[in-house]
């Protein structure tokens, strides 16, 4: 290797020997420049390895295929075939002769203690991870958690207007829920590992999988959004009223489903927020959905001081108090495991959307100050953007909590959250 | 008193009288560390390779993690580094003279090694035994005992999916891909896997993995095909000090028992079963249908002390309050169309509760900075004490 030429060539002093290279600070200079740049050329030598080209193709058949082989006499034995798998009983130890194991059954209660023994008492000064796999989704699924939420908040929305009796407006408002909608499927099928099998999404029906759930909500919402508009466009007023009320209804899981999911997951920030992260999403969407509601009523000619605008007004400025009043809640509950909302890349998106939300909110208390017509527009953008980053920061905080070993492995022993026992404790270096 | 733990016969997709449940028994204190069933899986179910590299912390364990490509994953549990009581003990017994060192491991000296180990940062051994951590009266002195006590502490754990009587992969699978076999196994249909990735969070023991190339989902199937074959996995097969046993469960079951009662007669205490043989209340995910027998805090196997399928825990209280809440909200924006207009006061009031929640969150903001900050001075002061302690 050339860095002992190097080593000459900086210093021809370090040659006298061990002690003199220890002492002398222009050599461990340019050996410490040394070891950097061979960690760097090792680290590319690493990446080029998992980045380069990979041969996937398996030795028989296509990738995903069943490999294209028959049996040569059709139900016949392969080669070694034991019946009741006796090829695992060739090794010594399953031998009773050998001092493996003890001849007499043991007694199942020293077992049962010997594991609560050696699982419970004290968590261990330092965990060796990866505790667990991270969530592989990209900025799709936020995204689609965005639009989605939305479509929910508008069809809320519909469902008030055509109550309160204003029927151009809920007319309005359906459409924006199956505009809103519209994005959500692509979305979806681009985050998929693979795209063209979209409807095994609609294989089965599960109630048990949110995800299976969600698919389904999403289908039936687009259905209903779909033909209200239609019945609309028709001009078959009782039965779009009848639809737009039945989407409501179906939007209240849309809204909410993708808290159940995320807290459906052994992600340690998702799952112990479990029973806000729904009501928390459902706020998201609430505000989504009034205020995309409300700029397009705007643009579509609603004068200043309808009072369907009013409500809207009212609807955007409860749903941002009830997010920030739950989210405060969740977090003050999390203890330890909120460290990846304080910091990090969910943090990040967190304080944007705070910082979005505070300036939102100060506008609109400037607006009953005096201030012109458009702040309720602006106020209605900055909010839906404060939005889309809550949902960026509550999918990104997940993939910090899931790296976080130290809150996983506390995470299972219950010693997480606030009001559980507390423990320190060594990061752990490995990665 | 123990339940031999079984999975639900709803579950149970595939069909076949004369099946019973079969599984692996793992056990660390017979592994060696060789990796042979690394490779036999590999060749067996016609895994890529992914190159190996060397891994921040100074580990010898280059696979690193199980994955989509990565089955078998021979976990290298190092526990080299000196705890600070052995520290402190050999301190203490430089100051009074009585020699020693120390203790200087080369593993914990390679802990920042960036991406790997190169030659230039390999410790220079021969130094270390003449320098004696700066002492020179200490030079020389290698206790041997203390070393060879020191490999005995270097263990190695055959990892693999578990195939857990409460799957969380299975509960969360959205397409069906992940199935209960007739083995009460848990596969996952490649030919179904639409690559949603929601099996990768919801699996607690971080097993199932997305092929970012493949785009699938891929995990190890208790060599599915073997089975109906009647030969035992490759990697069982495989195993050349039978660390990982396979066989019907119940059996297994019943030799991990004796091999643990065995074990403490000897006189290692800390034997125990991971994922089998817990009282009834007490098993990890419903019971283990690939358990292991550990001699260390699960933790240090990367392994949680407790786990349960999270959607079986956690999907019917947050669905409850998430509808509820769904259906609250509705509610919420009707009524805020139906309020008396009374002029700004409705709607001012509103703005003021969000304005109030928005002030918490900003004193609770400055709050937390606070903490982590002092926290972070703590810590800084606690490592500064700890090296110069170490000089001293």
């Amino acid at each position: 290797m050339s860095k002992t030429d190097d080593h000459h060539a900086v210093d021809p002093g370090a040659a006298g020997g061990v002690r003199d290279r220890d002492m002398d600070p222009a050599h461990r200079d340019a050996s410490a420049r040394n070891a950097e740049a061979s960690r760097a050329q090792e680290r590319e030598r690493g990446e080029a390895a998992r980045g380069g080209v990979r041969d996937m193709t398996p030795a028989l058949g296509t990738p995903g295929g069943p490999a294209g082989w028959r049996r040569a006499a059709a139900g016949a034995a392969v080669a070694l075939h034991q019946r009741a798998w006796r090829d695992a009983r060739w090794s010594d130890i399953f031998h009773r002769d050998s001092r493996y194991a003890g001849d007499a059954p043991a007694d199942p209660e020293r077992v049962a203690a010997a594991n609560r023994r050696g699982r419970g008492g004290e968590p261990p000064a330092q965990v060796q991870g990866p505790m667990m796999k991270a969530p592989v989704w990209t900025w799709e699924v936020p995204l689609y958690f965005w639009f989605g939420g939305m479509a929910a908040g508008a069809s809320f929305v519909g469902l008030a207007c055509d109550l309160a009796g204003d029927e151009r407006s809920a007319r309005i408002a359906r459409r924006v829920a199956l505009g809103a909608l519209m994005p959500s499927p692509p979305l979806l099928i681009m985050d998929l590992g693979r795209p063209e099998r979209f409807y095994n999404m609609l294989r089965i029906f599960k109630p048990r999988s949110p995800m299976s759930m969600g698919s389904w909500c999403l289908t039936a919402f687009g259905g209903l959004g779909a033909a209200a508009v239609g019945a609309d466009l028709l001009g078959r007023r009782r039965e779009a009223k009848a639809l737009g009320a039945a989407n409501a209804v179906v939007g209240g899981y849309l809204g909410s489903y993708t808290g159940v999911l995320l807290a459906s997951t052994a992600v340690p920030v998702w799952s112990r927020s479990k029973l806000l992260l729904g009501p928390i999403f459902v706020s998201t969407a609430t505000l989504t959905g009034a205020a995309a509601t409300r700029l397009v009523l705007v643009a579509t000619g609603t004068p200043y001081g309808h009072p369907t605008r009013q409500a809207l007004v009212r609807v955007e400025s409860g749903a941002m108090a009830a997010e920030l009043l739950l989210s405060e809640i969740n977090h003050h509950h999390l203890g330890r495991l909120a460290s990846v909302l304080e910091a990090g890349e969910g943090a990040r998106w967190f304080s944007r959307a705070k910082w979005l939300a505070r300036l939102g909110l100060a506008l609109r208390l400037g607006r009953r100050r005096g201030l012109g017509v458009w702040a309720d527009h602006v106020v209605g953008v900055i909010f839906m953007a404060a939005a889309l980053c809550f949902r960026f920061a509550w999918v990104r905080a997940g993939r910090s909590s899931a790296h976080d070993d130290e809150a996983v492995a506390l995470n299972h022993r219950g010693r997480a959250t606030r009001g559980e026992p507390e423990h320190e404790m060594e990061p752990d270096q490995r990665h | 008193m123990t339940a031999v733990s079984h999975a639900a016969p709803s579950e149970i997709s595939v069909r076949r009288p004369e099946a019973e449940r079969m599984g692996f028994f793992t056990d660390t204190t017979v592994c060696i560390g060789c990796k042979a069933c690394e490779v036999a899986c590999k060749q067996w179910n016609d895994l890529p390779a992914d190159g190996s590299q060397f891994r921040r912390g100074g580990s010898y364990d280059h696979t690193g993690e199980l994955g989509a490509s990565t089955w078998r994953h021979v976990r290298f549990v190092e526990l080299l580094e000196p705890s600070p009581v052995q520290r402190a003990e050999a301190a203490a017994a430089l100051a009074r003279g009585e020699g020693g060192a120390v203790p200087h491991i080369p593993a914990a000296a390679l802990a920042d090694a960036g991406g790997g180990v190169t030659d230039d940062e390999l410790p220079d051994l021969v130094a270390l035994a003449q320098d004696g951590a700066g002492n020179g009266a200490a030079a020389g002195t290698v206790d041997v005992a203390a070393a060879v006590a020191d490999m005995s502490r270097w263990v190695f754990m055959s990892d693999v999916c578990k195939h857990c009587t409460n799957a969380g992969c299975m509960d969360a699978c959205p397409t069906g891909a992940l199935i209960r076999t007739e083995f009460e196994t848990v596969v996952l249909q490649q030919d179904v896997c639409n690559g949603c990735g929601y099996c990768v969070p919801s699996c607690p023991f971080g097993v199932v993995d997305r092929d970012h190339r493949d785009g699938r989902a891929a995990k190890c199937t208790l060599c599915y095909d073997r089975l109906q074959d009647g030969l035992e996995p490759a990697c069982a097969k495989a195993c050349p000090t039978d660390s990982i046993q396979f066989g019907a469960y119940d059996e297994l079951v019943d030799v991990a028992q004796r091999r643990v009662a065995a074990l403490q007669d000897r006189g290692l205490d800390g034997a125990y079963l991971y994922g089998a043989g817990d009282a009834p209340g007490e098993e990890i995910a419903g019971g283990l249908g690939a358990f292991f027998l550990l001699t260390e805090p699960p933790e240090r196997y990367g392994l949680p002390a407790e786990a349960d399928s999270p959607i079986q825990e956690n999907v019917v209280p947050a669905t409850v309050a998430a509808v509820g809440a769904g259906l609250a909200a509705a509610a919420a924006v009707a009524l805020a169309f139906r309020a008396p207009q009374r002029g700004p006061v409705a709607g001012g009031a509103l703005t003021v509760a969000a304005v109030a929640a928005g002030a918490l969150e900003v004193v609770r903001d400055v709050r937390d900075g606070q903490r982590r900050r002092q926290r972070r001075r703590e810590a800084g002061r606690r490592a500064s004490e700890r090296s110069s302690k170490d000089r001293a």
